[in-house]
């Protein structure tokens, strides 16, 4: 094993290591701070610089919880499978971490790489199916965690959650195909190359649809609410998680918020263009401050759904999975390959085929919405005479 | 050299997760050790260069045909094999014979020292070749392929669900 | 690595299924050892593409993925099998199926 290998994962890895999960904590004091505001409270503004008495807003709390998680007894229940509760979460952290090495992140310091052009960690040819098929690894920790508690609703919490994640898995990756499909190319630095200065993949119609199947098929594959069911604290007294406590349930919170992460970036390098933005041509380096702010302007959004939407109950959940967002995101492969390989010359002008495929999706938005409408009637009241 | 120490490696726990998988009476275990035998399949296939084969690879296996053992386990008894039956079948020793003879017959060229070409040639892995090779020679295959998996989940739906139908018209009459 | 070695493992693997396929009396275990019979003739295939005389052709990749294709299939079908099976005999242990025997 030669020195230069040795230096160069280091330098690929370890400020992966150090910058993702510093975000994390930013994240959480963010989540806490924005749903106590959009639920009309203040949120944790006491703990700031230690051993004084300057409160930043609350800056400190991570720490706190941090802190705190560690310290917590570790119980594990009696019948419960010992190895299979320890591996978990450890299970549930490996594939969120993994994956954001194939985000293709171009930091100042990759130049000190001596091998290719230091890019990115994993400079993969197929990168964003690897992506997909690494982020399927989780289903499997989630079905660990609920099964070796050795407690029915943690199995059946563990049964909803793999349900879920395997249903909303289909519209993902078909939505990524559109990108895929107009690119040519499943190199993750090459799709973020063809959306230079602002040609987003957003800013299409069936972009656009893309974009809003992956991102709702996102928010199912992490868990996140409206599609937080196995995990919610009123059902099922939080599902998979009910049994883990302290350091391993700080492991599954760490995992939930960094596949957030992952995928909002995977979002970002697929639809929004990835590192593009004002300034890039005359600094380069200022790409890297665009992605992770995209990145961010993402979760915010992830963060205000979920307080504002309330949470679908399993079987609205699987028949908006398979009833509506499959049969549109194949529609919307359809209208992208219609788009992409007609010949545009002047029969057939760029705003015509844009109109056509806009109105297409929209009314096979539409029309699905009529189709899987519940047919309950307004409400009759009786009152007492 | 880091090439043997994976090599080396990824053997290991690929027949490692193999025999747990065949071997353990609890079958959620037995899942898990196959999980890990496909994972180290997949890295035995990046190591050969072959890419995208790894990540269906992971993707089919692992995410998909993982998760179906895993229900139907669920949905069959037996799960945590506490009872006191025999694991094996009645007439194992033959058939432990067979696959030590077939392991045999499988090493007959190495035994009797066959040729084999040691040499390997620079390639350069391409999704875009194989994806130019699925449409122009074997775009038959591919469609003959999805008829075929059309089939198994009309097939394997109709399957599973005949038996319920048979028991609700049985509770009816 | 030579190609010996990915032929050997390949051996060794297909042996490990084949010896749980004819042993073990859970029908869901001999579907596992299938599985892993099919991994190892895949492995063998990827083995002898890699080290072969014209890799460009890239039939070895091509065949694996056809190969994994056909493989989820049959799991998908031989479990609902297996589901139906034991809603109707209430068991899957291979020993016990033996209505077709003669007496």
């Amino acid at each position: 094993m030669s020195l230069d290998l040795i230096k160069d994962i280091l330098i690929a890895t370890v400020p992966l290591l150090v910058i993702f999960p510093s975000l994390f904590a930013f994240t959480t004091w963010l989540e806490r701070k924005t749903l106590a505001r959009i639920q009309n409270r203040i949120g944790p503004n006491k703990v700031g610089i230690p051993c004084t008495r300057i409160s930043l807003f609350g800056l400190g709390q991570p720490a706190a919880d941090g802190i705190k998680m560690l310290f917590k007894e570790d119980i594990v229940p009696n019948g419960a499978d010992r190895l299979f509760h320890l591996l978990a979460p450890i299970l549930a952290l490996i594939p969120a971490m993994l994956v954001l090495c194939f985000l293709p992140l171009e930091f100042p310091w990759s130049k000190l790489m001596s091998a290719k052009s230091g890019v990115q960690a994993f400079l993969l040819d197929g990168a964003v199916i690897f992506f997909f098929a690494i982020t399927g690894l989780n289903t499997l920790a989630i079905f660990m965690a609920g099964w070796a508690s050795r407690n029915k609703y943690s199995l059946l919490g563990g049964m909803r959650a793999i349900a879920q994640m395997v249903s909303y898995e289909i519209p993902l990756v078909l939505s990524a195909v559109v990108v895929v499909m107009s690119v040519g190319s499943l190199n993750a630095a090459d799709i973020a190359k063809a959306q230079e200065g602002w040609n987003w993949f957003v800013l299409t119609p069936w972009g656009l649809v893309a974009f809003i199947i992956f991102f709702i098929a996102a928010l199912a594959e992490t868990n996140r609410s409206p599609f937080d069911l196995p995990e919610a604290e009123s059902e099922l007294i939080a599902g998979y998680f009910t049994e883990y406590s302290g350091f391993k349930f700080a492991l599954f919170f760490l995992g939930e918020y960094i596949s957030m992460f992952a995928i909002s970036g995977l979002a970002v390098v697929l639809f929004l263009g990835g590192g593009a933005g004002p300034g890039v041509a005359a600094f380069p380096w200022i790409a890297v401050v665009w992605f992770l702010a995209k990145i961010f302007g993402l979760i915010l959004v992830m963060i205000w759904l979920r307080g504002t939407l309330p949470r679908l109950r399993v079987d609205q959940l699987m028949a908006f999975a398979w009833k509506f967002l499959l049969p549109l995101s194949i529609l919307n492969i359809l209208v992208a390959g219609f788009a992409r390989f007609i010949p545009q010359d002047s029969l057939f002008p760029k705003v015509v085929v844009w109109l056509v495929s806009f109105g297409v999706l929209y009314a096979a938005a539409w029309g699905l919405n009529k189709l899987n409408r519940a047919d309950v009637k307004p409400r009759e009241y009786k009152y007492a005479e | 050299m880091t090439q043997e120490i994976t090599f080396w490696v990824l053997a290991v726990i690929a027949v490692c997760g193999a025999l747990l998988a065949v071997w353990r009476r609890n079958l959620i275990h037995g899942v898990f050790a196959l999980m890990i035998f496909f994972a180290a399949l997949a890295g035995l296939f990046l190591l050969l260069l072959a890419e995208f084969i790894a990540a269906v690879q992971i993707l089919v296996y692992i995410g998909a045909v993982g998760v179906l053992l895993i229900f139907a386990i669920m949905l069959t008894e037996r799960v945590t094999g506490d009872d006191g039956r025999r694991v094996t079948a009645r007439g194992w020793l033959w058939g432990l014979a067979a696959a030590v003879a077939m392991f045999v017959f499988l090493l007959l060229p190495a035994i009797q020292k066959a040729d084999l070409s040691q040499t390997t040639q620079p390639i350069k892995p391409s999704v875009e070749a194989l994806g130019h090779q699925l449409m122009n020679p074997y775009v038959v295959t591919l469609e003959v392929l999805a008829l075929l998996l059309t089939a198994a989940l009309i097939g394997a739906v109709a399957v599973a669900q005949g038996a319920q139908e048979k028991e609700d018209e049985a509770d009816d009459s | 690595m030579t190609l010996e070695h990915y032929l050997i493992l390949g051996a060794v693997l297909f042996c490990i299924g084949l010896l749980g396929a004819l042993t073990r009396r859970n029908a869901v275990v001999v579907l596992f050892s299938i599985e892993i019979m099919l991994n190892a003739a895949n492995l063998n295939f990827i083995a002898f593409w890699r080290f072969g005389e014209n890799p460009a052709v890239l039939d070895g990749p091509l065949f694996t993925l056809f190969t994994i294709a056909v493989a989820a299939a049959e799991v998908a079908v031989g479990l609902a099998l297996v589901i139906a099976v034991y809603r109707h005999f209430k068991t899957v242990d291979l020993e016990q199926l033996d209505t077709l025997k003669e007496k």
